[in-house]
């Protein structure tokens, strides 16, 4: 008898550690005005305050309050990061379905498409998108998209190519089901594991994106990020660790916890990693 | 004619004064090789074309100017031995020293500076244009001879002939062919202490000893190298391990020359900045309310914590100021400091009492209005300068939100369109208040598309007429009369609120000696420094 899909994801520890962490993270995000009341840019005391010495992780050069940059930071850093691949997959998926779907020119046409944006340097790319629609949440959520949906579209365009000769299928256009009718009911219902795996790694992507664009000062200027804390304590790595390294390891955390979790989505989905 | 320097008082006076300067004067050792770090790496080495920071660094090594200054902006001969200023202040006549030649072997002559200033300074140096606007002929009665012939007074000029400000060209040379594209900018001829022998792009730029050099026994360094290295720990790391040996100008960030200045073998140099002074300003978009009031503006330079921005941003290089005109000038008269002193310990308060009179009471949720404000995109300092503008401003109930935008782009908003709220700049004073303060508020300087003016679009005629009147003012007690009142006006008027001025720090080997001994610093020639 195969477990239930449940069972198999909770039970592996790594997606235990992963979704824990995730957890904490996203309930730090959703409280953070009530578990870090400072505003993470007001000047709440002296500079280079040291980690528990009156503030719980210090203060930065303009004596801000790092934990408050760290709860607010996660809130706009997971929030750019979600937005954006939304708007990744929603668009990568339509693009890579429709290809898939209809095959010949269409397919033909937006594939190059596609592989002309996957060309680009991606990292490059956003960094030029940024600077071009000046900085901002709307400029940066933009920017990370349109660098993150060529594989979207490649994997949803396979999957759509292997099940639309599957006989299901083919029995949907002999009942003479509409193609719109075929493709949301049928065909991408069933695409959706290897969608929700490649999203939710895609989320990992995107924050590290999100980091480095606010490190080099194209993030947005009005939001407090972890990349930014990192960009801005930079200077002062040989007198002030904690600046560069509390916002680090909350984004090497976060960005692990999603690719163990996403691996193990990945485990539990794929039937041939099944064992009975 | 009425003589106002006479060649046999000065001759040796730019030497005793660099060793005096140095402290006790110990015998200057010829031979080493100096290594200076110069940020970024310059786009030419054309210094009569391009005022760009690195340029200035490295040409001025290479061209000579008419005169030199001592750190109390005071001229001292250079290629010029003597000069005489008439009494209506319409000629300057300057002697010329004879037996100078250029790197090339050919001989400096009066045409060589009529060339230089008549075709290349006014027609295209970004600030010659206007500083030798007045300058209408420069005639040449012999080799050794040169007369400006000035339209009006120019007393300002006489600050502007150094080698950095205005590099004296060989006309052999550059006359052929069009100045703007010419191919010696990059392989510089001129008169100076250091050669020119080879650009390595990226890498370094190489200057030999000048063997035939005018001033007897000088230069003592053997070469120059000027080292590009793009990544600030690296600059830094190659000072501490001696192997660079001078950077400036920020190439080094404050809280790291904080750090190299404990390091037995570094020192901290804050002079010569003199003929640059640099003074950080907010601006305000003067014609667009609510910046038309000028109790608003005058609120935020009362919220403006100086010494908290000295200290925690600028890491203690700085002090602070209210007015435009850099206490760098005090000792030439042209600094006041009887002017609204806005840096005072309750000036929250001031600022909230100004902006209730002003019509903007706190709303419901304490806050009076909304503004942007367009962080100066100038690197770290001025990222966290104006993120905390924005700290300040909600001190005093404006809520405002940040905006940063590449170099291009916003220079475009603020010296084109106009389109913004608050912003913030530095100018830099130069060696005279008609060339670097004016254009910061002077009606004339209201010229959309010219970067680094009047971008304020303050226009007040009392103002106007002063800095005209001082303009061809050649009487120092009588301009220093008509500036204290121009510095009265605008800073009790605020349409720019002037916060501190930027003391650059630069990092020295102690084994380099009489590096820094002019008001230009690193824009000097290094003639006299030298290795123990």
């Amino acid at each position: 008898m195969t477990k239930p899909f449940w069972f198999r994801f909770l039970t592996n520890l790594r997606v235990l550690f992963g979704l824990t962490w995730l957890a904490l993270v996203i309930i730090g995000a959703i409280a953070a005005p009530l578990i870090a009341p400072l505003d993470p840019f007001a000047i709440s005391g002296q500079p280079f305050v040291r980690p528990f010495d009156g503030f719980l992780f210090g203060t930065d050069s303009l004596g801000r309050s790092v934990w408050s940059g760290l709860v607010h930071g996660a809130r706009t850093t997971l929030l750019i990061a979600v937005i954006a691949t939304l708007v990744a997959v929603a668009f990568g998926g339509l693009i890579g379905a429709l290809a898939g779907f209809y095959g010949g020119r269409i397919d033909n046409v937006l594939m190059r498409v596609t592989e002309f944006f996957q060309t680009i340097p991606s990292f490059i790319f956003a960094i030029l998108l940024v600077a071009v629609l000046a900085p901002s949440a709307t400029s940066v959520v933009i920017a990370i998209a349109t660098v993150s949906w060529p594989p979207i579209a490649r994997i949803v365009r396979g999957e759509v190519m292997s099940l639309r000769s599957r006989e299901f299928v083919q029995a949907a256009i002999t009942l003479g089901e509409g193609d719109f009718e075929i493709l949301f009911r049928q065909v991408l219902p069933n695409a959706l594991s290897p969608l929700i795996v490649t999203g939710s790694l895609l989320v990992a992507t995107a924050i590290l994106t999100e980091s480095a664009l606010s490190f080099l000062g194209l993030g947005a200027p009005n939001f407090m990020s972890w990349g930014f804390m990192i960009g801005a304590g930079r200077s002062f790595l040989r007198d002030a660790w904690w600046l560069v390294a509390i916002p680090g390891i909350a984004i090497l955390l976060t960005v692990l916890s999603i690719n163990l979790v996403g691996e193990g989505l990945n485990d539990a989905l794929n039937p041939r990693l099944r064992t009975p | 004619m009425r003589l106002v320097k006479s060649l046999a008082l000065f001759a040796g006076l730019g030497l005793s004064a660099a060793a005096l300067l140095a402290g006790p004067a110990s015998a200057q050792k010829r031979g080493g090789t100096l290594v200076q770090i110069t940020q970024p790496e310059p786009p030419s080495l054309g210094s009569y074309i391009s005022t760009a920071n690195p340029v200035g660094q490295v040409a001025s090594k290479i061209y000579d100017g008419l005169l030199e200054y001592d750190f109390n902006l005071k001229p001292l001969p250079s290629l010029a031995e003597s000069w005489v200023v008439s009494e209506d202040g319409k000629t300057v006549t300057f002697k010329l020293r004879s037996g100078v030649k250029f790197h090339d072997g050919k001989p400096f002559t009066s045409a060589d500076v009529q060339f230089t200033f008549m075709e290349v300074l006014k027609k295209v140096h970004p600030r010659g244009i206007n500083t030798f606007s007045e300058v209408t002929a420069v005639d040449t009665p012999d080799p050794q001879t040169v007369v400006f012939r000035l339209n009006r007074p120019a007393p300002y000029m006489m600050a502007a002939l150094s080698g950095y400000e205005s590099p004296i060209l060989p006309k052999h040379v550059f006359s052929q062919g069009d100045i703007r594209t010419h191919q010696n900018a990059n392989t510089p001829i001129g008169t100076g202490p250091f050669k020119f022998v080879e650009w390595r792009r990226g890498e370094f730029v190489r200057l030999d000893r000048n063997a035939d050099y005018w001033k007897p026994g000088k230069p003592y360094l053997d070469r120059i190298v000027v080292r590009f290295i793009g990544d600030t720990g690296t600059r830094a790391a190659a000072l501490e391990k001696g192997e660079a040996h001078v950077a400036g100008f920020g190439a080094v960030p404050y809280n790291d020359v904080k750090k190299l200045e404990k390091l037995p073998n570094i020192r901290i140099e804050t002079k010569g900045y003199e003929m640059l002074s640099p003074v950080v300003e907010l601006m305000f978009n003067t014609k667009k309310p609510p910046f038309d009031n000028a109790k608003v503006r005058q609120a935020i330079s009362y919220a403006i914590d100086r010494k908290f921005v000295i200290d925690n941003i600028w890491f203690g290089f700085g002090k602070p100021t209210n007015g435009p005109i850099s206490s760098n000038f005090a000792p030439t008269g042209l600094y006041t400091a009887d002017v609204t002193n806005y840096n005072v310990p309750d000036g929250v308060e001031r600022a909230n009492k100004l902006l209730d009179e002003a019509g903007f009471p706190r709303k419901a949720d304490g806050t009076r209005f909304e503004i942007t404000h367009d962080i100066t995109p100038y690197g770290e300092e001025w990222r966290r300068f104006g993120e905390y503008t924005q700290q300040a401003l909600a001190k005093i109930g404006i809520k405002a939100s940040l905006r940063y935008e590449d170099v291009a782009t916003w220079l475009k908003r603020i010296y084109t369109d106009y389109d913004y709220d608050v912003s913030s700049n530095h100018l830099f004073n130069l060696a005279d208040p008609v060339l670097g303060v004016h254009r910061a508020f002077h009606s004339r300087f209201i010229r959309p598309g010219t970067v680094f003016v009047n971008g304020v679009r303050w226009s007040n005629p009392r103002a106007d007429e002063l800095m005209d009147r001082a303009t061809i003012e050649p009487d120092a007690k009588k301009r220093a009369e008509l500036y204290a009142e121009v510095q009265k006006i605008v800073v009790a008027e605020a349409p720019l609120a002037w916060t501190h001025e930027i003391s650059f720090a630069t990092v020295l080997d102690k084994r380099y000696r009489d590096v820094i001994v002019s008001p230009l610093g690193l824009f000097s020639s290094f003639d006299s420094a030298w290795r123990e």
